[in-house]
């Protein structure tokens, strides 16, 4: 039978899952809610249906049997690190392809603390930091206290703990605490937080790396246990909330331009990618997978969390990995390979080439805190370039309303090049091209972060403190 | 308190013209219609007693995932525009199945009207939005047109683009919480009334005109 797919998400990942299926030449159907209407990947569907909300498994679930799916592909966000749900699609009286890895290896992997205690059992160097929620003040300043005597007796200087809550992801519910008489008030106020916004008030301690820079390793596993890694990325721009802002690819300057480093990158990035992969072998992990690791200027690494999905960014890796000639599609491998087809190559088919660069355009007020803001979009245009490629869900040249229950993600904008000087030169041509107009839900000028990427691209590759 | 005594006058004759509201009653999730309860032209009635426990009329019955829902009505009237043809069949989630015509109760013309008269937040967003833990243990120890708030407090925590933002009240002085007009964490459309205030020295106003409607609208 052909296979039917349920793309269960929404904006540009909806866009090019249905992409991918297209060229796998798949059916599929989307879903949208509410206040999403206007939104590309609706008007593009031939098939659609309206449901309460993406994160509603009954609703996903009622219209894939009624569309006749044989496979749910989550996309990221939502339900996508839910091990729940994908238990569910797999389990029922008419079971379903979860497009993503195995349930169990979600479980294992997806929740921070659970991937803590199993990379410790394999091996794998995680941030120093508890391994249990935390749910009282007393407990916490006790595990503290443990924690900053164990930092300084390695000669850590300096020191200072995050407060995190376990549910919390992309920079929401995570405070810094300096000292100790500070713990108390910032982990009752996380713990309101994590409550109100996910509903689970459990919290770790861990800490704080004060200078680093964020690496990403891709992983691809298969359930016939073949595993291939797409090289690693560099996420360390950050807006103040940990949020993504600019990604490269590969994730360390080999040509030493912008970074110098006291360490040889080459070995690092080895270190990293086997001990990802020592990990996704151990979870039998079969699917994409994204390990996020902290490196610091003396070439110590931790593992930091594993996203148990395709990633935000994983466009960039796919734009400079090439098989047999060939550059790759990741969501395509994700939903072949899912769907039981085997790899059909290995490592040594995998060649690395060129740089690749994403931006993140978001509708925020980087001078005003960086502020989400909504409203409608009146024009936005870029000139198309060979090296560019664009992945939105708004609408090119049409008014678009900004829903605003979701985040004020607006495109990625991928740049590839073949070194390192043309990639910046690349950058800079679509920075200056690029226009967004369009005025806030308070009729003010539509403000957006362009000239914040302009600015952080001058840092890309550097430590950041 | 400048109370626009003929604006009130305007919405009351208003009110008296076309005393009912339609309430289209929605699919709140997909599923397939597996049964309706009633027919057009039938009464039905919202949840009842002192705390609401007692259910309103059952309208449809909604099936998902092999679990049936019944969907009930939430305040009185009359079903109208009941779409029959969708018996059996399969519905997307905000499908409109039937409207009740309900008319408007004494409370329900106070609260219209008071609307005009308080000092009204409106949601400046569509967004979900919660009071201040503090303002809702005070509204807890007090109850409604009791409990007090300040000018420059924390009132809301709105819930947007995945941030939480801060609602003050901008106004200077003391208020009495009036009404409060959304279920927390409710998904609030841009420009919907939230909370109504009223300035402390203002409720002798207040009561006057809520006890002339009370005269002149039945009960």
């Amino acid at each position: 039978m052909k296979n039917k797919v349920l793309i269960a998400n929404r904006g540009e990942i909806a866009l090019r899952i249905m992409a991918a299926c297209e060229e796998l030449g798949l059916d599929y159907v989307c879903v949208y809610t509410k206040g999403d209407e206007g939104s590309l990947h609706v008007k593009l569907a031939k098939e659609k249906y309206r449901i309460s909300d993406y994160r509603d498994m009954n609703d996903l679930l009622c219209v894939a049997d009624y569309a006749k799916c044989t496979a749910i592909h989550p996309g990221y966000g939502f339900l996508s690190e839910n091990y729940r749900f994908a238990r569910r699609v797999v389990k029922r009286e008419r079971p379903l392809i979860f497009i993503g890895p195995s349930w169990e290896a979600i479980r294992d992997l997806g929740n921070k603390l659970t991937m803590k205690r199993i990379a410790l059992e394999a091996g794998v160097p995680v941030i120093p930091g508890t391994i249990e929620p935390i749910y009282n003040e007393v407990e916490a300043e006790i595990e503290a206290e443990k924690l900053l005597d164990e930092l300084r007796s390695h000669g850590v200087e300096n020191t200072s703990l995050l407060v995190k809550a376990v549910a919390g992801g992309g920079g929401m519910g995570i405070e810094e605490v300096k000292d100790l008489v500070e713990l108390r008030p910032v982990f009752r106020r996380v713990r309101a937080y994590a409550k109100r916004l996910f509903g689970d008030e459990g919290l770790i301690i861990e800490a704080k790396i004060p200078v680093f820079q964020h690496l990403e390793v891709q992983v691809l596993g298969t359930k016939d246990g073949e595993y291939v890694h797409f090289g690693t990325r560099n996420c360390t721009i950050q807006s103040p909330f940990k949020q993504k802002r600019i990604e490269v690819a590969p994730g360390f300057d080999y040509e030493g331009k912008f970074a110098v480093y006291n360490f040889d990158p080459r070995k690092v990035e080895a270190e990293i990618i086997e001990h990802s992969l020592k990990l996704a072998k151990h979870v039998n992990y079969d699917n994409v997978g994204t390990f996020e690791w902290l490196v610091t200027p003396e070439g110590k690494y931790y593992l930091m969390e594993v996203n148990t999905r395709i990633q935000v960014e994983n466009e960039i890796s796919a734009q400079i990995s090439f098989v047999h000639g060939k550059r790759i599609n990741l969501i395509k491998e994700q939903i072949r390979t899912a769907l039981g087809d085997k790899l059909g190559y290995s490592q040594k088919d995998v060649e690395f080439k060129g740089y690749a660069l994403e931006f993140r355009l978001v509708a925020e007020d980087v001078k005003r805190g960086f502020q989400p803001v909504s409203g409608t979009i009146t024009r936005f245009d870029w000139v198309d370039h060979p090296w560019l490629t664009m992945r939105t869900h708004v609408p090119r040249n049409e008014r678009y309303e900004i829903p605003t229950q979701f985040d004020p993600n607006l495109a990625l904008a991928i740049i590839y090049a073949e070194d390192f000087t043309q990639l910046i030169d690349r950058c800079e041509t679509f920075l200056s091209e690029v226009v967004i107009e369009g005025e806030t839900s308070q009729g003010a000028p539509l403000p957006n972060n362009i000239a914040y990427l302009r600015e952080k691209l001058k840092f890309i590759y550097q430590f950041i403190y | 308190m400048k109370v626009d005594f003929k604006e009130i006058d305007r919405l009351l004759q208003k009110l008296r013209a076309n005393p009912y509201k339609i309430f289209p009653v929605e699919t709140p999730h997909t599923g397939y219609i597996k049964e309706f309860k009633v027919k057009e032209g039938d009464s039905v009635t919202g949840p009842t007693g002192k705390w609401l426990e007692k259910p309103g009329t059952p309208l449809f019955i909604l099936e998902r995932e092999r679990n049936p829902k019944i969907i009930r009505a939430h305040t009185t009237g009359i079903v109208q525009n009941l779409r029959e043809d969708l018996k059996g069949r399969f519905v997307q989630a905000f499908e409109t199945i039937l409207e009740i015509r309900h008319p408007l109760s004494q409370e329900e013309v106070i609260s219209e009207v008071l609307l005009s008269a308080l000092h009204v937040i409106y949601a400046e967003e569509t967004a979900r939005f919660i009071l201040v833990p503090e303002i809702s243990h005070r509204i807890e120890k007090h109850g409604l047109k009791r409990a007090e708030v300040r000018g420059g407090e924390d009132i809301l925590i709105m819930t947007f683009m995945k941030r939480e933002h801060f609602i003050k009240i901008k106004e200077e002085g003391r208020f009495i919480i009036y009404q409060v007009y959304f279920k927390p964490f409710e998904l609030v459309p841009k420009g919907s009334p939230l909370i109504a205030l009223c300035p402390s020295e203002d409720l002798p106003v207040l009561e006057r005109i809520v006890a002339r409607i009370r005269e002149e609208w039945p009960s």
